[in-house]
Order: structure tokens, then C-alpha cells, then sequence
């Protein structure tokens, strides 16, 4: 067994928690079970994966088997890396048929013209997400197994989420191979990025609650209620404020879990305006700005700010938007004409 | 006010320096600078000895110099700054190998008259502490100075408060290097913690001072207030949320940057002084 190949598989095992590594070894059935039954995996993590290189030895691991291993590894723990979303286009209406073995070869084929040394492995998985791993080398080197790229295709949307790693010249060459292979007509990046790969997708699959009008006010609702203080003097101040809060709070934001992000950022190029009285900056050219938000769970944080009295209520539509445009990185410039205050985006 | 020589200060920019805040210090002669070095250096060996090591692993041969800066001060009144670096080698590489700089700490005092006029004769005013580098080693040289001058260290917090005023403060200066004017707000008791940075092209942000501040060479809390008052309105009027309500934590410029940890980076030499004038000026606030 290569000496690369052998070392690639220990660091790999090594990535996985301890409890998790048997499990992980199943899935990629590379070792039987009998192999698998001679692993001590109450052993310190060094030498249980000293100890897989060695059954892999004696299977003959090459690289094409180790990077199966490795795609399962970010399968189950997609974030430890970003994603950004690609959108494909179509001219024309008609859905053609989706033949997977036909994508993979006009991938392969039009990657390898352009970059023979390159290293591509396919792995389907049952919600329709094609994963496809590239690890990149150039003209000269062989690919580097600690350099790659992953790409996930749901085949039956224009979606196509990417985790481009370190190498980012390679990636028009990676959007090139994904349009010819999926017969689309072109590709562009959306301004959408995060850690978390379900919460783009649930993003762009639209499969998070979303928002509603409501046209009619709708009576109060009595959940949430803190218990009634048997105490008379004791009471709520301000509790219909704090009530329409929470209703507009939650006809903004919608009823379910929030999508997770972790930044959003705004460029702006607006104007300043003040109160005249003031007496400051009355400038014809726009104030430029730089605004990035970061939580754990922006979305969710955002939301709290509100009832904590921190904001108003309903917050800006330039954050509650985030969902429903798909993006977390927006440009802002003011907007031409009648309505002061009023933004656009492009 | 002349300021320092940019070479001999130039080693101090760009790193970052913890602050604390030091009672005057008794007995403390600028002619015996060598004496301190020489027991400060057995008192650190001393430590290590009684197990209270520094570093994990190798075992260094800490050398410690202490000297003079003569070029940092504001008034004539001013003591002259006094640095003191420790460095290290390793025993078993050759005697004249490269030492490393491993930590660097320096009293000042720049225009400290507040403090230096009412303190009696045989006290030292350095009431500004920076200090850069492992914790373990400022806990030590902190110890020494404590039991040998009879002083007191304090961590310096920089408060929103003082956060605004060098927010604005330097937002004025001129500088030919052009960074944003970024403004670092958090809000850790939600939820799910949020962080808010709010940056600021120099130009826009120079230009709205200038029409804010209406006497030339003095600021008042007012100007300051009014300021950040406008920063906060056009948040406001694009993300309906109040920065006021948030906590500012950290103010960076081409000038400097401020953390409210009390933790500090000077990034112009044409601006050190002031800088530390203000800072002198907090650990004065703290210290009466």
C-alpha cells in the first residue's frame, strides 16, 4: 500500500471521535466485519488508527477506497467546513431525465481535459444529494489528498452547494464541469454562505417555516404565558407591548426553528441623514459602511433582540429578508425617489 | 509636546499590550536600573525553583534587562518610561546564540500631573503598566515590583464610556494609512450571543466629526455624545436595532485599537503619546 495512501487514512481516522470511529468503519465496509472485530477501540485514538492502516495493508487500500472513507467523514460532519450556494440556470423549460451515470462521466471527462492530475470520487445518498470529492494536484504534481473540494448536488433542483477548501483558482473549472456534465446552461454563486450545509439547503429548499401576512388582526394567543404572580401588587408592565412583540416577532420570523447561520454582512451605501437641527454631516455622497452580524445562531439571535428591548418590532427587513432571499451578504444603496428611508438591495 | 523618537518607540507598535494600572512606587531610582534587573532575575529563578514554573517543558535561562525610555513622557514632570524585557535561551544551545524575547512589560507616565504634583518626595509616578507576552511571567515581574516598592497593580478595564471618546478622538486624527473606523459591539446575554461590527470608511466617519466638533484643539462629552449618537441613528435607520442598548467592546482605527479588557494596540508612532496620554489619564482615574 502506497505510503501516502497509508498515512491519509490515519489522519482521517484520527478526525473521527473516538466512539464514532466503528460505526464510520462500517459504513465504508472497505474492512470486514471479522477485521473489524479484531479493533480495540478503547485504546488511545493514535493507536487504533496505527491499528486500521494496518488492516488496510493487508487489504491493499489505495487511494480511490481511502477517499471513500473521507467523503463519509464530511458527510456526517459537513460542518466543520464552509458552504457556499450556486445556482444553475437553464434556457428552456423542459426537465430532462437525470441520468447519474451519464453526469459522472461528462464531470470526470471534462475535469480530467483540462486537469489530469485530479482525484474524483462519487457518493450517492438516499435524499437525492450527490456528494462528488476533488482532490486537486496541478500539471506537475499529483492531487493532493489534503487539498479538496466538495460538491453537493441534489440533481433534482439547480442547486449545487460547494466547500471550494483552499484552492479557489480551481473553481471556475469545477462550476464549468458541473454545467456541461448537468446540461445547464450556467452557474453563479449566490451570495449565501455557512458552516451549516442543512441550514442552506433548508434555505433553498425553502424548508424552513416561513413568514406570513396577516391581513386581519388575529386574537391573542394565551401560550407563553408566564404562571399569574399570586401576588396582586406584582403586576406586567407594558404586557400589550410586550404581547404585539411577540405576535409581530413571530409573523416576521414565522413559528419554527430558524435556519442556522453564523454571520450576515452588509455593505452600505446609503446616505446619512440627521435631524437639521443638528447641524452635522449633510453630504451628497453616500456614508459607507461595513456592517457584519456573527452569532452561533444568527437567525435565532436576531429574533431575541426585540423582546429583550433592544430593538423594534417588527426588526428591519433587511435582516428578516435573510431566508427568503437566500443570502447573508447583501449590498445596500439608497433607493431613488419618492420614498425616503427605503433600500435596495441588488 | 515633542514627540518620541519613531525608531527607538517603532518596536512597540503593532503588538498587543494588556494595561494595568500601578500605585506610585516607593524608593524607586532611575540610577539603579541595573541592581533591579540583576534581583528581579534571582527572583524569577527563585520561582522556578519552587515549582511555580512558567513553562511547560524546556527549562529556560530567563535573562532580564531593565532600562530607561527617555523619549516617552509628556510634560518635563513626567518620570521617564522605564522598560523591563525578559528574554531566553535555551542552556543547551551555545552561549552566544540568539536570545528570544519572550515578554516585555514598561511603566509610564505621560502627563500625569494630576497624580505626580500630590504624591510626597520619595515616590515614583508610573501609573500606566503595559505588558505583552505569557500571563505567568507578568504575575511574576507584577509580584516583585509589588513587594520591592510596595505599589499595587490593577487591571486597566477601558469603559464604553472612554471607548467613545477614542473612538472619536482618533477618528479626527489624520493619518495617511487609511483603515476603517470599525466599532465592536456585543450583546452576550441573549439566547444565542450576537456580535456587531460596525465599520466605518475613515473619510465618511473623518467627515462627520468635523462637522460635530466645533472648537478646534478640545473635545467636549457633548461633541462625543453627538457622534456616536449619529453612528447609532443611521444603524438604527437601516436595522432597527440600538446599538445604545449594546455594549461597545472594542474600538479600532488607523491610530490604535481598544478592547475593554483593557487591552491595547498602538498601530502610529506619530500618535503613541496620546494615546498614552489617555491612557495615563485612566489609570490615573483608577488609582485615586
Amino acid at each position: 500500500m502506497d505510503e501516502t495512501v497509508a498515512e491519509y487514512i490515519r489522519r482521517t481516522v484520527l478526525k473521527i471521535p473516538r466512539d464514532q470511529i466503528k460505526t464510520m468503519l462500517q459504513k465504508w465496509g472497505f474492512l470486514s466485519e471479522t477485521q473489524l472485530q479484531t479493533l480495540n477501540f478503547h485504546q488511545i485514538k493514535e493507536n487504533i488508527s496505527q491499528d486500521v492502516v494496518q488492516l488496510c495493508e493487508e487489504n491493499s487500500a489505495d487511494i480511490k477506497q481511502a477517499a471513500v472513507l473521507d467523503i463519509i467523514y464530511n458527510h456526517i460532519y459537513p460542518n466543520k467546513r464552509v458552504w457556499s450556494v450556486y445556482q444553475m440556470n437553464k434556457t428552456g423549460e423542459e426537465t430532462e431525465f437525470f441520468d447519474l451515470t451519464d453526469f459522472k462521466k461528462k464531470f470526470k471527462r471534462r475535469l480530467r481535459s483540462a486537469l489530469k492530475n485530479v482525484t474524483i470520487n462519487f457518493r450517492e445518498y438516499e435524499d437525492n444529494a450527490i456528494w462528488i470529492r476533488i482532490a486537486w494536484g496541478t500539471p506537475y504534481t499529483k492531487p493532493n489528498q489534503y487539498k479538496t473540494s466538495y460538491v453537493v448536488y441534489h440533481s433534482q433542483t439547480p442547486y449545487v452547494f460547494i466547500s471550494a477548501s483552499v484552492l479557489k483558482s480551481n473553481l471556475p473549472l469545477l462550476c464549468q464541469a458541473l454545467v456541461v456534465a448537468s446540461s445547464y446552461h450556467d452557474i453563479r454563486e449566490m451570495e449565501l454562505r455557512s458552516h451549516s450545509l442543512n441550514s442552506l439547503k433548508d434555505i433553498v429548499f425553502k424548508r424552513y417555516s416561513q413568514n406570513f401576512q396577516t391581513y386581519y388582526p388575529r386574537p391573542l394567543q394565551e401560550r407563553n404565558v408566564a404562571p399569574e404572580s399570586t401576588d396582586l401588587r406584582i403586576i406586567q408592565e407594558n404586557r400589550n407591548e410586550k404581547e404585539r412583540i411577540q405576535r409581530v416577532n413571530r409573523e416576521v420570523f414565522g413559528d419554527g426553528p430558524q435556519p442556522k447561520l453564523e454571520f450576515a454582512q452588509y455593505k452600505l451605501e446609503t446616505m446619512f441623514k440627521s435631524d437639521p437641527k443638528m447641524d452635522v454631516l449633510d453630504k451628497k455622497e453616500p456614508f459607507r459602511c461595513l456592517v457584519k452580524f456573527s452569532s452561533p445562531h444568527l437567525l435565532e439571535s436576531l429574533k431575541s433582540l426585540a423582546p429583550a428591548g433592544m430593538a423594534d418590532a417588527p426588526l428591519s427587513p433587511l435582516l428578516t429578508c435573510i431566508p427568503q432571499k437566500a443570502r447573508n451578504y447583501f449590498k445596500i444603496r439608497e433607493k431613488k425617489g419618492f420614498l425616503p428611508g427605503s433600500f435596495v438591495s441588488p | 509636546k515633542e514627540n518620541a523618537d519613531p525608531q527607538r518607540t517603532a518596536f512597540l507598535l503593532r503588538k498587543q499590550w494588556t494595561l494595568y494600572s500601578v500605585t506610585p512606587l516607593y524608593r524607586f531610582s532611575n540610577a539603579r536600573l541595573r541592581d533591579y534587573a540583576r534581583l528581579l532575575s534571582a527572583f524569577i529563578a527563585a520561582e522556578k525553583q519552587k515549582g511555580l514554573a512558567v513553562e511547560v517543558g524546556v527549562e529556560l535561562d530567563i535573562k532580564v534587562v531593565v532600562s530607561s525610555l527617555p523619549d516617552l513622557k509628556g510634560s518635563d514632570q513626567d518620570q521617564a518610561a522605564i522598560l523591563v524585557q525578559l528574554s531566553s535561551r535555551s542552556p543547551a544551545s551555545p552561549k552566544n546564540s540568539e536570545e528570544k524575547l519572550i515578554w516585555s512589560g514598561w511603566f509610564c507616565c505621560v502627563s500625569g500631573d494630576d497624580l505626580s504634583e500630590n504624591v510626597p518626595e520619595d515616590f515614583t509616578c508610573l501609573p500606566l503598566f503595559l505588558a505583552n507576552g505569557a500571563e505567568s511571567y507578568t504575575s511574576i515581574v507584577g509580584s516583585w515590583f509589588q513587594k520591592t516598592f510596595d505599589c499595587c497593580f490593577r487591571r486597566l478595564a477601558i469603559s464604553p464610556l472612554n471607548l467613545s471618546w477614542m473612538a472619536a478622538m482618533w477618528t479626527g486624527c489624520k493619518v495617511d494609512k487609511t483603515a476603517s473606523v470599525e466599532l465592536v459591539f456585543s450583546v452576550p446575554c441573549l439566547p444565542q450571543p450576537l456580535d456587531i461590527s460596525y465599520a466605518i470608511h475613515p473619510e465618511d466617519a473623518k467627515a462627520l466629526w468635523d462637522t460635530v466638533q466645533k472648537t478646534p484643539g478640545e473635545i467636549t462629552q457633548e461633541e462625543v455624545d453627538v457622534f456616536m449618537d449619529c453612528l447609532y441613528s443611521h444603524f438604527h435607520r437601516h436595522f432597527k436595532i440600538y446599538l445604545s442598548a449594546t455594549k461597545l467592546v472594542k474600538v479600532s482605527t488607523a491610530i490604535a485599537s481598544a478592547h475593554c479588557d483593557g487591552i491595547i494596540k498602538f498601530l502610529q508612532s506619530q500618535y503613541l503619546t496620546g494615546v498614552l496620554m489617555l491612557l495615563t489619564e485612566l489609570a490615573i482615574s483608577q488609582i485615586q
